[in-house]
């Protein structure tokens, strides 16, 4: 039953990747556009809206992605929703995701100045406007570390998403350790492999951050 | 772990209650005929019952096994593979419509799922060199025997070893066969999947003494399902009799059916 680790297993193990891959780019898309649209209500005007998401947000991030993404799944399907796979878990990961990233771009955009609205707003600057050109280019500045750090984490999170049945980086892992009994080999190559993927964004966030800070140099 | 699966088997059982008979279909094994596919959740990291082969598809014991029961039903199979944790939620979920995932038959479980007649068993035995005459537990007298600490082994020979055998406990399964491979026991008390890894190491050389016990896997079925599980026991008792499953047994663990699975 042993098989040994070959060319084979290594490829298996990589290609596996893809799956992490696409989900983590659901995750990001999906989740910066919720996340921006939690931001913006939180921050907004109507009570209703601000109400609405302090809920969305404590539900989501007081409960695991795990559990999250088991109801996406199976929970649906007791009902009589038979969604893919794939679906709940865009639909988990995106929930997720806009939950946090929502609420670290309303602590970024909080920690503008209120000055800076207050003079927009005399300039006569509508709110889209305002938020445009104002408010929203000075958060992302303070905005890139901690989301990076976030998407960073959210991409290793995807490995969760093995409970509704995606054999993605971490499972394709478990499934080959249990043939060739070559645990520190298979794992090593999955961090590895985690690494390669999470490295670049790292890299990006401080292209991004240097050239912001040449953009507002004075 | 554990607390994580009672949280599922808690949300899952609560949805099922929520969603009452209105999802609960009466006929599933017509709804299966019907579709011309059945959807079977087999596990892939317990070897040699589930793994992916080289072509990364399952194979197994248990693939085999469900492979057998979708040609007896005449429909298409489709493999889902499963995982220890999330397999009862898939059958409960209605993702699959059996499972044949190395479940073994307990108590707690049978109270979420029905269980068919046995199809599988991991059985606990004694094994030993070929010339070393032991059939029965009285013969242990005077010998020696390795087993892993602690284990279940360890209890099942530990209850039926007369006085005068020695029992050397071993850190684990590995370490009691090296003792073995090396000679410096002739007795070892292991599993059937152990078994198979003495055999691979010295083919010919070690033979089954006698079983301590086993733990019987049953095929799962969603429960009210009556005609399907009635079914699924008719198709166990066909390939019992007519050799089938003895040769997946064979084919997989190296040895035939375990006497377990026999007896009715």
């Amino acid at each position: 039953m042993i098989r040994q680790f070959g060319w084979n297993e290594f490829e298996l193990l990589v290609l596996a990747a893809r799956w992490t891959i696409v989900l983590a780019l659901f995750a990001f898309v999906g989740g910066g556009i919720g996340g921006l649209i939690v931001a913006l209500l939180r921050t907004g005007d109507s009570r209703v809206a601000r109400t609405a998401m302090v809920a969305f947000i404590r539900v989501f991030q007081g409960t695991p992605l795990l559990m999250q993404l088991f109801l996406a799944y199976f929970g649906m399907a007791i009902f009589g929703f038979n969604v893919n796979p794939l679906t709940a878990a865009v639909i988990a990961l995106t929930a997720h995701a806009s939950a946090y990233l929502g609420e670290i771009w309303r602590g970024c955009i909080e920690a503008v100045p209120r000055g800076q609205t207050e003079a927009a707003t005399v300039l006569g600057l509508h709110y889209v406007a305002r938020m445009r050109h104002v408010v929203l280019p000075q958060a992302a500045r303070i905005a890139v570390p901690p989301t990076v750090g976030f998407l960073v984490q959210l991409l290793k999170e995807t490995s969760l998403t093995s409970i509704i049945g995606f054999v993605e980086l971490t499972r394709q892992g478990q499934i080959i350790t249990s043939v060739t009994f070559r645990p520190f080999l298979v794992y090593g190559i999955v961090a590895a492999v985690y690494f390669i993927l999470c490295w670049p964004l790292s890299l990006a966030a401080r292209g991004m951050e240097r050239g912001m800070a040449r953009a507002t140099q004075r | 772990m554990s607390i994580l699966s009672k949280g599922m088997a808690l949300i899952v059982g609560l949805g099922l209650v929520l969603a009452g008979s209105a999802t609960a279909r009466a006929d599933a094994l017509q709804d299966i005929k019907s579709r011309g596919t059945i959807k079977i959740g087999v596990l892939v990291d317990f070897p040699p019952y589930g793994l992916m082969n080289e072509q990364n598809k399952p194979d197994g014991y248990d693939p085999d096994v469900a492979k057998l029961l979708a040609r007896d039903m005449g429909v298409q199979l489709q493999l889902v593979p499963v995982t220890g944790p999330n397999r009862i939620p898939y059958l409960l979920s209605g993702q699959v419509d059996l499972l044949v995932a190395s479940l073994g038959i307990t108590p707690e479980r049978a109270k979420s799922v029905e269980f068919s007649e046995p199809y599988a068993a991991i059985t606990i035995a004694v094994y030993g060199k070929d010339d070393v005459n032991v059939a029965k537990p009285e013969d242990l007298a005077g010998k020696t025997i390795a087993v892993a600490r602690a284990s279940t082994q360890d209890t099942a020979v530990t209850k039926v070893a007369p006085q005068s055998a020695t029992i050397r406990r071993f850190d684990s399964d590995a370490a009691a066969l090296q003792a073995l491979m090396s000679g410096q026991v002739a007795l070892i008390g292991c599993s059937n999947v152990c078994y198979l890894t003495i055999q691979k190491l010295a083919p010919g050389k070690f033979n089954k003494k006698f079983e301590l016990s086993s733990q019987v896997q049953g095929i799962a079925v969603k429960p009210g399902e009556a005609k399907l599980l009635a079914w699924v026991n008719q198709f166990i008792d066909k390939v019992k009799t007519n050799g089938e499953l003895d040769k997946v047994n064979q084919k997989w663990l190296g040895e035939g059916m375990p006497a377990v699975l026999k007896k009715k």
